[in-house]
């Protein structure tokens, strides 16, 4: 979904600073103070939270700060859900995946188990169907637009 | 109401206390497979996890199943469900399905641990952000009497270490579930088996992220002021420092 939701926005992004925070430029406006704030939100140093929310309210403003805690508060409570129960990835999504799977080592976390291996000729479909990802999206997101215009 | 202080020192979307006052009185009251008491008590002891000394021990250790002991426990849950609880807070990427079976041998069933599992993804996603916003968190909800409904859906193997409701096995009950959508991620449908587990994550996804139906439109940011790029550059951060594979 960065991947997607950037290359809507007409700009690329380096997924690595996913998985290799801000060492890694993503692209992505005000990447540093977002993934910072994230990154102490995950902790117990109240000061280092009370210094990243600082920084994410001086540089984008109150409600960006309300906003960025809620996504990772949202998605604090997702890793859970989904490792919790140990569900699988979608198949679509492991498939078309595959590609970004393998770049960013994250076959190698242990809760990949939960997901069946995917066969081989899926696996290179995955690699053919995922350079055309965004434009697939790009129509979804089209279709969601000018249904909501005739609604 | 509840949820007042949360608008010091930066006032808050007015959506937020709402649908987090919801969620209170939802945990609040009796649910499928334990009283109201038993789900407050639940809350208690994932707030009370992240202080749990045998959590620390099991969290540095290299297989968190070769530490023994007891948890500091603040509640008269069963100790199999004090064990679900401060896994599911503090360690949740090294569960595992044998460790889950273990926990319905040791008489905690599925339906509790779902509900166990609904009621601590939601207490983890509020106090988060009250921790991420540096406000105290807001005290737990009083306990409403009465007896758990033992209601069960039609819940089916879906792949998942519990079962799960599809869409298309959604009867009257919970026709509400996933929105009118025939295809939802597995991620929505992991709690169906308690579906308030599922109506409490729908609730708080609306307002700490977006609504289920719009996720897969990656131009919808849910009229946030940060785009849907850096809401996903925080969900993808937060996802692989919680080494989620999801």
């Amino acid at each position: 979904m960065l991947r997607v939701s950037s290359e809507l926005e007409g700009e690329k992004v380096n997924l690595r600073a996913v998985t290799d925070g801000s060492e890694v430029q993503s692209g992505v406006p005000f990447q540093d103070e977002l993934i910072r704030f994230a990154e102490a939100a995950l902790g117990d140093d109240e000061a280092e939270i009370t210094e990243a929310r600082h920084q994410v309210r001086d540089k984008l403003g109150d409600q960006a700060v309300v906003d960025a805690a809620s996504v990772i508060a949202n998605f604090q409570r997702m890793v859970r859900i989904a490792d919790g129960a140990g569900i699988p990835l979608d198949t679509p999504m492991a498939v078309v995946t595959v590609p970004i799977r393998s770049e960013l080592g994250l076959d190698s976390y242990g809760t990949s188990g939960n997901t069946p291996a995917l066969s081989m000729p899926l696996k290179i479909l995955g690699r053919i169907i995922s350079p055309f990802l965004p434009a697939l999206f790009k129509q979804i997101a089209k279709r969601v637009s000018s249904t909501e215009k005739t609604a | 109401m509840a949820f007042s202080s949360i608008n010091d020192p930066i006032v808050v979307r007015e959506d937020i206390p709402q649908a987090f006052d919801e969620i209170w009185q939802i945990i609040a009251k009796p649910g499928n497979w334990w009283r109201g008491a038993d789900r407050v008590a639940i809350a208690a002891e994932c707030r009370n996890a992240r202080s749990c000394t045998l959590c620390e021990r099991r969290k540095d250790a290299l297989s968190p199943y070769s530490v023994k002991g007891d948890h500091h426990s603040v509640s008269n849950l069963p100790g199999v469900a004090v064990d679900a609880v401060h896994r599911i807070t503090t360690d949740v990427s090294r569960l595992t399905k044998s460790w889950l079976e273990e926990c319905e041998e040791a008489g905690l069933s599925d339906g509790q641990y779902v509900e166990l599992l609904g009621i601590v993804v939601a207490v983890i996603s509020i106090d988060g952000f009250y921790r991420a916003m540096g406000v105290p968190l807001e005290p737990l909800p009083e306990a409403i009497e009465g007896e758990p409904s033992s209601y069960r859906p039609d819940a089916k193997d879906h792949g998942a270490w519990v079962a799960t409701v599809s869409p298309a096995d959604l009867s009257e009950h919970e026709a509400d579930l996933y929105g009118g959508l025939t295809q939802v991620g597995n991620v929505i449908t992991a709690m169906s088996l308690v579906p308030d587990s599922v109506r409490m994550l729908k609730r708080l996804s609306q307002v700490q992220y977006l609504e289920i139906q719009d996720v897969p439109n990656p131009a919808c940011n849910g009229g946030r002021v940060i785009s849907r790029r850096q809401m996903e550059l925080l969900a993808g951060r937060v996802s692989s420092l919680s080494e989620c594979f999801y």
